[in-house]
């Protein structure tokens, strides 16, 4: 039985009887492949990438598995359309909270029509591809004292400023209330989700390492996606507590070139400014338990 | 003091129609006409802040031109110039790259006007699809004893492959001029290699570059020099001295807490340019 995946935070989404993605009860994620030759394009990069010994064992982890192309009843009911078959990366996580940022200082590339060159660089210009190097696409993250997920509305996503996005990135590791606007993020998951040798950050950097010699592959408007668990992080008591398992994954290959031996510098300037942003929050979040602890120790 | 036009000028203004151009003096100093439109201020602004700013880190000023403030000068109608140290100045005879560094000149705070003018620019040269172009140069032939410079027509028309042949042509021996001869990339190792050659350079800036948050440099360029004497004289002693420079600070902007990210892709994908070259020496194309 197919149904539309719960945890969608960008791209097309598979309701009201629109044609999008869909996941099964085996942890399979199904994408079909568009109209244009969009979804064709992102197959031929899962064939090219799976089976291209130039891709360092450690990197593959960063990409989805791919099982091909199959036949599958669209979600909006206009038959059995091709659809790509790929490990749904939420799947193995019960309450994900999840965040897609576009990386690069600009989505369109050469050799693309006016219009959608047009198309591109206007909403370039108007979110922070242009000034960061990225734009957060959308997030969801869940919410204890609701129980239940919060979902940023996409309208203000795409209207962030840089203060904007500082701030969506902080949200997203908080515990309070993601509702309440006036509430200060409080970054309690901050270190768990984003530090550590296994967290965020270390995983874009083992990415950036790659980015700075890999000529393979051009990522035009490709998407960062963050992923952690929320539900354990709290229940955590004792030490054999589940982890936050923080993953960064990358995904949407639509408009993914060949490198003809030229690095992805587009991409790889946009990821080194999200990794300034993720530095950033981590050392806000140190000084600020150093002060605590300061504060503590001399009584207060 | 005795003013005249500087000898290895590779990219940016020359003296033309009346118009001033940079001058060079006999004690190592370099003026540089204030540019018109703001340019010129903006120049003016960033030298000043940068030689106070006590967040650059030491071990980066030796790739800035040094400031020596601005004075008007005759000759050139009392119009006030810039006055930089003289990067040529140690050097006799030397060869000179100005490479634009950046997959975009532009920037958002830019008219709309610039915005497509550089637009245009970028897309038909190799900044889009390299992160970087090459401004011109200056060479030293050595077969031929002699300063080569191309055309500013075929800089333009350069595509990566262009740029690539040009970075090995920058470190060869052979003649230049002969386009269809191979580049021999005979000083490679001696300029973009070693220790403190030029590749050691790029990757101090590069990790300056990934955390710096003070300044923006929109189109700014690299400037690549090395001193062909030495090599002539086939002295073990003085070597080719290279160096990395950033020139042209007429578009610096404010970082405001943002690292200058469209600058480090460039200078990454350069990066990456000589390391291949340092790779792979005798080879004049990528297949």
């Amino acid at each position: 039985m197919l149904k539309v995946p719960e945890h969608q935070v960008a791209g097309h989404i598979a309701s009201d009887g629109k044609l999008g993605p869909l996941v099964d009860d085996q942890g399979r994620f199904f994408k079909p492949l568009q109209g244009d030759s969009r979804g064709e394009h992102e197959a031929k990069f899962y064939e090219s990438f799976t089976s291209n010994k130039k891709v360092p064992y450690h990197i593959r982890r960063y990409f989805p598995v791919c099982h091909g192309t199959q036949l599958v009843e669209a979600s909006d009911g206009s038959g059995k359309l091709p659809h790509l078959v790929l490990d749904d990366v939420v799947s193995v996580y019960s309450n994900p909270s999840v965040m897609d940022v576009k990386i690069g200082s600009r989505t369109w590339y050469l050799d693309v029509s006016e219009e959608y060159f047009k198309k591109c660089i206007k909403k370039d210009r108007q979110t922070t591809t242009v000034s960061l190097g990225f734009r957060v696409s959308g997030f969801k993250i869940f919410d204890h004292q609701e129980s239940s997920f919060w979902r940023a509305e996409k309208k203000l996503v795409l209207g962030y400023n840089a203060d904007g996005a500082r701030l969506a990135l902080r949200k997203f590791v908080s515990s309070n209330s993601p509702a309440d606007s006036n509430l200060t993020p409080n970054c309690a998951f901050a270190s768990e989700v984003y530090g550590g040798s296994n967290g965020i950050l270390a995983q874009l950097l083992e990415l950036k390492d790659w980015f700075e010699i890999q000529t393979l592959y051009h990522f035009n408007s490709c998407s960062i996606l963050m992923i952690y668990e929320n539900e354990s992080i709290l229940m955590k008591e004792g030490d054999d507590a589940p982890e936050a398992r923080a993953e960064v994954k990358l995904v949407d290959f639509a408009h993914v070139l060949d490198g003809n031996g030229v690095i992805d510098h587009n991409f790889l300037g946009g990821l080194c400014s999200f990794i300034k942003f993720i530095k950033d929050i981590l050392q806000s979040v140190d000084k600020r338990d150093e002060t605590d602890t300061s504060l503590l120790e001399n009584g207060r | 003091m005795q003013l005249k036009a500087p000898e290895h000028q590779v990219a940016g203004h020359i003296a033309k129609d009346g118009k001033p151009g940079p001058l060079v003096d006999d004690k190592g100093r370099f003026f540089k006409p204030l540019q018109g439109d703001s340019r010129g201020e903006i120049e003016v602004k960033f030298y000043e802040s940068f030689s106070s700013n006590t967040e650059v880190p030491e071990h980066i000023r030796r790739y800035f031109p040094v400031y020596h403030g601005t004075q008007a000068v005759e000759g050139s109608d009392g119009a006030a110039m810039i006055v930089l140290e003289n990067l040529l100045a140690d050097f006799s005879k030397p060869s000179v790259m100005d490479v634009k560094m950046g997959t975009r000149t532009w920037y958002p705070e830019a008219s709309e006007e610039y915005i497509q003018k550089c637009l245009k620019k970028d897309t038909g040269t190799t900044t889009v699809s390299a992160g970087f172009r090459i401004s011109g140069f200056e060479v030293f032939d050595h077969k031929e004893s002699s300063f080569w410079k191309p055309e500013r027509k075929l800089l333009r028309g350069l595509n990566v492959d262009g740029a690539r042949l040009t970075l090995r042509k920058f470190v060869s021996s052979n003649s230049l001029s002969d386009i269809g001869s191979k580049p021999d990339s005979a000083f490679a190792s001696s300029v973009y290699g070693s220790s403190h050659g030029i590749l050691t350079q790029l990757l101090e800036l590069k990790n300056w570059f990934e955390n710096q948050t003070l300044y923006h440099f929109n189109s700014c360029s690299i400037l690549m020099v090395y001193e062909n004497e030495s090599i002539l004289k086939g002295n073990d002693d003085d070597d080719a001295r290279p160096q990395v420079k950033l020139v042209d600070f007429a578009h610096v902007l404010d970082g405001n807490g943002v690292i200058d990210h469209n600058f480090l892709g460039g200078l990454c994908s350069f990066i990456n340019f000589i390391r291949d070259i340092l790779q792979s020496p005798n080879e004049s194309a990528e297949s």
